[in-house]
């Protein structure tokens, strides 16, 4: 008999905070009070009239939200949501410290993988970034990383996610522009999902909408809000703030304006269906003074991020988060410094959905070269991460004592046992000088590209798994949403 | 009177930086108990005559010729005679980096074959003048607070004297502290009696040493005469060691991450045994290189994730200990400045500055430490401001918080023209290479990418940068110990 350790406390994982119990209750009050005493501007009429319902204060556009409406909102969301992909195979949990990874929405330009020429987003980019997502295995969720220019303008959001969910089993995270194609979209994902009961069963997609800074909602937003919320499909309802520009300059302050513009979507959604699925968050970074330009590679974006993320586990809300971005113009090394230092801040912090990973040019332009680069870095994040295993297999003090002073472990069964759980980097070039020369003298940007061209020439995606009447009804969608938006362009001119 | 109501906010306790932990308090005991059974079980092969019959004198077991086993309670002996705390002071005499508690301190890397030159677009031979090259651009970079040496002076006149040389390239180029590698214990016998020069006497050098000497191990457990000789002369002499103990994960070491943790810390518990032996109290500083390795070459892997989380893992291990250390951080294995090393860079730089590590080096090292690059500091300058913003935390104050101010501009308003941003914007990381300038204003300048940018931005710093000159009178007589040095035999 050994004997037998107790009281033990382990870290299963690294920890890192930001914030203490006292900072996050502050920051938690600064935005109560902000809403009870600020108050926000809602462009919607509708969403004021609930709101009076339940005791907001209505000055025109303005609503005061009393702090028992936040916290009521606060004691219904739910802990967990669970959002399945359409062949049924692959489950994402949306619950505290679950950590996903992928692109961002909407950028009007966009990388070509072949002449890496900066160029239009076409249709075709949306499934050939769903399907590069598909295959890289530290990615976890899907969004375009541009806006497609070569359809019908008011119907990008619906042809962009009709392109996407059939290439992809990874949970979409869509936009749209108006309620109508929010509608769209959803009709799509219930095609997908076979039926309305499957999808109310389960949902397949989560829905992304933007609040502005500071502390307006405008009418689709809101709009869009209220749709989703009657029909359960799980949304985040974040904010863009730009630290000195539309939200004070301090982070402290930058943390209550975001807070509290995706808490009064938190409050109208648990109004209208207590339980629905309302993520917060955002992109959290600062003007840069120099060139007033977004700073999606900065280091505040990093801290404000991981700060928020503790706000949100705070309050019990999942967390939209941003990583993997840059201001470089190209694939270089500020695009790899930008996305590391991003990528590991917001893996730390547990965020949920931390997104934007492959945004090139502050948000100007996507790239799946950056997503491919970024993948690599969240592998190693991950290793770091996770932790240390501290056992007695592990800590292997008979192993040590066996193979003695510098001895040799390359073949000892410990070793082999253990060996497989390194990690195998595919991009990381570990190589001799010589060999290295040898084989073309690539930088991990040659190699990034490669990948990539690789990925997108080879990997199918599930599209073929696609069944043939969602295809059908796909298709009738986008038909009838044509004709729609013909109509109102048609009324319009009148 | 309102404005004399006493207002106070009680019981308040914040974050004064970011808190980053990998291992709880109940699994360093676990790793530290583990090593003192290895240390009592199996022990150590101490190949040196005189540091035998130190332990031979103590209550360890001496056995085999060259086998020690030491008790636990030598071990703690020896821990609670260790310095709380020591420091590293600069050229000039200036406190500058303290060996204490979660105090971080950043240096370059050491003893590279090549420098890799990024206009050129290739690898040579390290010459002394690249490493007064580098020592320069040290002293001018803002987050780099000590130097190493660049690379080895291949250009000395005898193969076994490139360490004064490189010595006397880094203390006329740069002023911040140094930490020195040696060839052997005469090697650093110069290197001190030039320090001591420098510094004004022995017992000067010993209170505010100008250096530390780096020693690396590279077989665990085994501890060649030379590598002793170093550290019993430094242990006599007052001149902080950091005993870097290397291995390769399932190669010198086992494959599982608590083992490596295990044998490093039985590893360096070992040198402080015999460092306690010899002169109870000198200060030392644990660290190494734990990563995977190469098999067959023998080198070790710079840039692998495994070595990133081992290292803040030791430094959590050391600090509970109430000991120094050190790791490398902002090192890779690619062969250039790429969007490898920066990746690598990033992420070593980020966990050992969090773990709280004193002594970082390494920084700007390529090819497992094989070849260093001036591109490679200058990023790394860079990658280190950014984590130390991030390290920073967030101020949680009725200032930073602005609710009034957001009251006063209310929703939809903006605040760029306002008083409060201007006072606080400056508060932000300042980028110096990085870009962030729009599509237009970039594609104005050239398309430049981050690599093209950091072949002017060095020039610049060599232009703009005069180093304090050192006294000629010192050169002089530190030349004379070299010349000594040169002379002799191989």
């Amino acid at each position: 008999m050994m004997s037998t350790r107790t009281n033990q406390t382990i870290n299963q994982t690294a920890q890192f905070r930001i914030l203490s119990p006292d900072q996050k209750q502050r920051i938690f009050e600064g935005m109560i009070e902000t809403l009870r005493d600020t108050g926000v501007h809602l462009h919607h009429e509708e969403a004021r009239a609930l709101l009076k319902e339940h005791g907001a204060l209505i000055d025109d556009i303005t609503v005061r939200i009393p702090q028992n409406l936040v916290l009521d909102a606060l004691a219904t969301v739910p802990p967990v949501t669970i959002v399945q992909s359409w062949d049924g195979t692959r489950k994402t949990r949306i619950e505290k410290n679950q950590v996903l990874f992928g692109p961002g929405p909407t950028p009007p330009n966009y990388t070509d993988p072949d002449t890496l020429e900066r160029r239009k987003y076409v249709k075709n980019d949306a499934s050939v970034v769903a399907r590069v997502c598909e295959a890289l295995p530290n990615i976890g969720f899907v969004q375009s990383l541009g806006t497609i220019s070569d359809v019908t303008v008011s119907l990008a959001d619906v042809y962009e996610f009709a392109e996407m969910i059939q290439n992809t089993t990874k949970p979409i995270l869509s936009w749209s522009y108006t309620r109508d194609t929010c509608s769209d979209i959803h009709q799509i994902a219930v095609a997908m999902a076979g039926s309305e009961e499957a999808f109310k069963r389960c949902p397949n997609y989560v829905f992304y909408g933007e609040p502005i800074s500071p502390l307006l909602s405008d009418f689709h937003a809101m709009d869009k809000l209220i749709y989703n919320a009657k029909h359960g499909i799980p949304q985040v309802y974040t904010p863009c703030c730009i630290g000195g520009a539309t939200v004070p300059a301090t982070h402290a302050g930058q943390l209550v304006c975001a807070f509290s513009e995706s808490m009064l979507g938190v409050v109208v959604a648990q109004l209208l269906n207590p339980g629905t699925c309302v993520i917060m968050g955002g992109v959290q970074s600062i003007m840069d003074m120099q060139y007033s330009v977004y700073a999606y590679g900065s280091p505040e974006l990093s801290l404000m991020s991981a700060a928020l993320t503790e706000m949100a586990q705070y309050a019990g809300l999942p967390m939209f988060s941003t990583a993997g971005c840059t201001d470089t113009k190209t694939l270089d090394v500020q695009g790899a410094i930008e996305a590391a230092t991003s990528v590991h801040s917001a893996m730390l912090s547990g965020a949920n959905f931390i997104h934007d990973v492959g945004y090139f040019e502050s948000g100007m332009t996507g790239s799946v070269l950056q997503l491919v680069m970024a993948d690599e870095q969240i592998g190693m994040s991950h290793v770091v991460a996770k932790g240390i295993d501290v056992n007695e297999e592990t800590l292997a003090v008979e192993e040590i004592c066996q193979v003695g002073p510098g001895g040799n472990y390359s073949d000892r069964d410990h070793t082999r046992k253990h060996a497989g759980a390194l990690w195998e980097p595919t991009l990381m070039d570990r190589q001799r000088y010589e060999d290295w020369a040898d084989q073309g003298q690539t930088t991990m940007r040659d190699r990034v590209i490669a990948k990539a061209r690789d990925i997108i020439a080879n990997f199918e995606g599930p599209i073929s798994k696609v069944p043939p009447e969602a295809k059908k009804k796909i298709e009738d969608i986008l038909k009838a949403a044509e004709e729609r938006e013909a109509k109102k362009a048609a009324a319009e001119k009148k | 009177m309102l404005e004399k109501t006493m207002l106070i906010k009680m019981n308040q306790q914040a974050y004064g930086t970011t808190m980053f932990q990998i291992l709880t308090e109940d699994q360093i005991e676990q790793i530290y108990y583990a090593a003192l059974d290895v240390l009592e079980v199996s022990g150590a092969r101490m190949l040196h005559t005189e540091a035998l019959k130190l332990f031979e004198k103590s209550d360890a077991v001496v056995s085999d010729n060259d086998r020690v086993r030491v008790p636990t309670s030598l071990v703690e002996q020896a821990l609670q005679s260790c310095p709380s705390k020591a420091a590293l002071s600069d050229r000039n005499g200036k406190r500058s980096i303290k060996l204490q508690k979660n105090e971080v301190a950043f240096g370059c890397g050491a003893d590279a074959t090549f420098v890799y030159d990024l206009k050129a677009g290739e690898r040579r031979k390290c010459t002394f003048a690249d490493v007064e090259t580098a020592a320069k651009i040290v002293d001018s970079l803002p987050n780099f607070d000590f130097c190493m040496s660049f690379g080895v002076v291949s250009d000395a006149r005898n193969p076994k004297s490139h360490d004064r040389h490189q010595f006397m390239a880094m203390v006329k180029n740069c002023t911040k502290p140094l930490m020195v590698t040696s060839v052997d214990a005469e090697g650093l016998k110069d290197q001190w009696q030039m320090a001591c020069l420098v510094r004004g006497g022995e017992k000067e050098f010993r209170l505010n040493p100008l250096f530390a000497t780096y020693i690396p191990s590279d077989t665990p457990l085994v501890y060649p005469k030379e590598m002793v000789d170093r550290l019993l002369f430094a242990t006599e002499k007052g001149i902080p060691v950091v005993y870097s103990s290397c291995c390769g994960m399932g190669v010198t070491a086992p494959a599982t991450i608590a083992g490596v943790l295990v044998q490093t810390l039985a590893d360096s518990l070992v040198a402080l045994v015999l460092s306690h032996l010899q002169k109870p109290g000198m200060p030392l500083v644990l660290g190494g290189i734990q990563t995977l390795m190469d098999e067959n070459r023998k080198s070790f892997y710079f840039g692998s994730p495994e070595l990133h989380l081992t290292s803040a893992a030791i430094a959590e291990v050391y600090k509970w200990l109430e000991l120094s250390s050190s790791a490398p951080g902002g090192c890779s294995d690619s062969k250039m400045v790429d969007e490898q090393a920066a990746s690598e860079s990033v992420m070593s730089v980020y966990n050992s500055f969090m773990a709280g590590t004193n002594l970082i080096h390494h920084a700007g090292s390529l090819e497992g430490g094989l070849t260093a690059s001036l591109a490679g500091l200058v990023m790394c300058n860079e990658v280190i401001a950014m984590v130390k913003q991030i390290g920073k935390g967030i101020e949680v104050t009725d200032e930073s918080l602005a609710l009034d101010l957001l009251k006063e501009i209310g929703p939809g308003g903006e605040f760029l023209s306002h008083d409060h941003t201007f006072d606080h914007f400056r508060d932000w990381f300042q980028p110096t290479v990085i870009d962030r300038s729009n599509w237009e204003t970039w594609t104005n300048a050239g398309s430049k990418t981050y690599q093209d940018r950091l072949v002017p931005e060095i020039e610049r710093l060599l232009e703009a940068y005069q180093p304090e000159p050192l006294d000629e009178k010192l050169i002089q007589e530190m030349k004379k110990i070299i010349s000594l040095a040169d002379k002799k035999e191989v």
